[in-house]
């Protein structure tokens, strides 16, 4: 099978001189189309970081990112954007709706970027909001959400355009349980159904149950690896 | 969406936004009321300066303005006088000669002009600026109009008798009785001083200098170009100087147009107070959203998008606040238009160079008196708002996600 995701050796640096902090030290991984893959570790382990190379939000100090055999890290900050618009959902730890739109308009927001019709706009994001259980809720703005509201839209808009790539750092992590559930069991279905791959960092024992494959960092490298949920030897 | 964005952002922070509305449109306020103030203010001077004795263009004997001798005419008036007339130009011909006016035991030295009064009437307003008396009438009658300083130093009222005398072009000596018609109010120091303005054939008896004619004033009193006007009657002037009144006065021109350049200066000032609120604003309102902007570029926003969100903000902003301020600024220019500002409270007589000047001073309300600061005040919004979203359109977006 391909590598839908491709690192070899990277490296990632913040600060420099006595500050300097590596926070992924020659990391090597490969995830291919499909996986539903956790990664763990304890804070500081280089989660994040991981997940914000992978996603191009960041750049690694060195070593390369290959997402379907292209080398992200030569790409420009143009062409960087284009790709996660057109490939990469993201769910963030803290919701990270915009404000001033409404539940509707913000899981729309990556569909109007992409120049996608109103009405098939319409359509998509509808039928997503009934998935995630938000139905009568389009015309609420943030602040008038709950947060686990607020986490069913981010994951709306990160799975509305369909990327074949879903990053989501701690998605579950300001969520009650039983939310936390219906929103695993929904990007379980969209991974089974769309194929898409999933990349999640966490600490949640329930998500690392759900995981086909886990991911172990510590101070910045793979401590282990393994197929199955966290805990399977 | 971006302009949905923009206008929702806009009321995030209403108070910041209403101060900055507040800048935006005091400043164009300010700016279309100043322009209409200064381009009417300027006006009236010119009109002064034109209006009251100067007129638009002159035409004199080449050497005159340099020797002043009686004996350098305009060549060939009648030519000059009617290519004004065949292009509707009112012109007067006047005709100067200096001599000693005597009341009782007083006497003052005068400049006589010989003019034709309905001629001088539609070039000058001197008719118009009667202190006392009347103006001079159609025939000659041995009537004088004085300077108002001039009545005083020979203790000269309306009706008085005047003993003249002056040397005459043939060299002999001129005198006789004239009565005075009246007293100008004060049209300018010189003329105040000296002058002594008589019926054009009163002038030729006296100075024994029939058809000789030392100066002709066109004024078209601003409905064409002076220089248009010089152009029009250049072909019949022959050897004649023709020259315009902002040639003739280059220093009270260079006034006029010196106080549009500090309108100008005074705009440009008002712009950059009002587009350093705008930034203030802008940087603010940036600063607060970093990590959404860095969020809309996570989820593939490209910084163009960015840049155009921000700045959509600084044009919806920018346009209204600049379009209120204009529209009040043409109220108050059109209150001030209607009912000029008078301003006797701060000077009694306003004088320039020795031109005197009406304290009323009207606004004059042009287009360019309010697009130009409004399009002015519109571009300094957004051009304010630019580096903000530049900046945040450049974050990278982990940096702008995890900013705090």
């Amino acid at each position: 099978m391909n590598d839908m995701v491709k690192l070899e050796k990277v490296v990632k640096v913040y600060g420099h001189g006595a500050t300097e902090v590596q926070a992924l030290r020659g990391v090597d991984l490969a995830l291919e189309a499909g996986e539903f893959t956790v990664v763990m570790g304890p804070s500081g382990s280089g989660k994040t970081t991981l997940l914000n190379i992978i996603g191009s939000l960041d750049r690694p100090t060195r070593g390369r990112v290959l997402i379907d055999g292209e080398d992200t890290t030569r790409l420009s900050a143009s062409s960087l954007s284009r790709l996660r618009l057109t490939r990469i959902g993201f769910v963030f730890q803290a919701y990270n709706l915009i404000p001033v739109l409404t539940a509707y308009e913000n899981a729309e927001y990556v569909l109007m970027l992409q120049g996608r019709r109103p009405d098939e706009r319409r359509e998509k994001i509808m039928g997503l909001l009934r998935t995630v259980g938000l139905e009568g809720m389009e015309n609420r703005f943030p602040r008038e959400l709950s947060g686990g509201q607020q986490q069913r839209v981010a994951i709306a808009r990160a799975i509305a355009s369909e990327p074949e790539l879903v990053l989501a750092d701690e998605p579950t992590a300001n969520l009650d349980s039983g939310t936390a559930a219906s929103l695993l069991d929904l990007m379980a279905q969209l991974n089974e159904e769309k194929g898409a791959t999933f990349l999640f960092s966490t600490h949640d024992p329930q998500v690392m149950r759900r995981a086909r494959r886990t991911i172990v960092l510590h101070d910045g490298e793979i401590a282990a690896d393994r197929h199955g949920p966290a805990g399977d030897e | 969406m971006t302009l949905r964005i923009a206008w929702r952002n806009l009321w995030r922070n209403w108070k910041r936004t209403a101060i900055t509305f507040a800048a935006v449109s005091f400043s164009t306020a300010v700016l279309v009321a100043s322009y209409a103030l200064m381009i009417g203010w300027t006006q009236v001077m010119e009109k002064s300066v034109t209006d009251l004795s100067v007129g638009e263009v002159q035409v004199h004997h080449p050497d005159y303005r340099s020797e002043r001798s009686l004996y350098d005419t305009v060549e060939n008036p009648e030519m000059v006088l009617e290519a004004a007339a065949a292009r509707r130009i009112p012109a007067s011909a006047r005709s100067f000669g200096f001599g000693l006016l005597s009341s009782g035991s007083k006497s003052a030295g005068g400049q006589f002009w010989g003019v034709l009064p309905e001629a001088e009437r539609a070039v000058s307003d001197l008719a118009a600026n009667l202190l006392e008396g009347d103006y001079l009438g159609p025939s000659p009658q041995r009537r004088v109009v004085l300077g108002r300083k001039l009545a005083r130093s020979l203790g000269a009222a309306v009706g008085t008798e005047l003993v003249v005398v002056v040397q005459a072009a043939d060299g002999s000596l001129g005198n006789d009785i004239y009565t005075v018609a009246g007293i100008l109010k004060g049209v300018g120091e010189s003329l105040d001083r000296s002058l002594a303005l008589i019926h054009r054939q009163d002038y030729e008896e006296l100075f024994v200098f029939p058809g000789k004619v030392h100066e002709i004033v066109l004024n078209t009193r601003g409905a064409m170009d002076p220089e248009l006007a010089a152009a029009a009657i250049l072909p019949a002037a022959g050897t004649n100087e023709v020259i315009t009144w902002r040639r003739l006065l280059p220093t009270l021109a260079q006034m006029f147009d010196s106080m549009i350049a500090s309108v100008l200066i005074f705009g440009a000032i008002f712009l950059l107070a009002a587009g350093v609120g705008v930034l203030n604003t802008m940087l603010m309102a940036t600063f607060e959203r970093i990590p959404e902007f860095g969020l809309v570029k996570a989820i593939g926003a490209s910084p163009w998008r960015i840049l155009r969100e921000i700045s959509t903000e600084a044009v919806i902003l920018g346009f209204f606040g600049s379009v209120a301020g204009g529209a009040a600024g043409v109220l108050i220019a059109l209150r001030f238009e209607r009912h000029p500002l008078d301003l006797t409270m701060f000077v009694e007589e306003l004088n320039f160079m020795g031109i005197a000047v009406t304290n009323e001073v009207p606004f004059a309300l042009t287009p360019a008196c309010v697009w130009g600061p409004v399009l002015a005040m519109w571009a300094a919004s957004v051009l304010a708002a630019l580096w903000p979203a530049v900046r945040a359109a450049r974050m990278k977006p982990v940096e702008a996600l995890t900013h705090v």
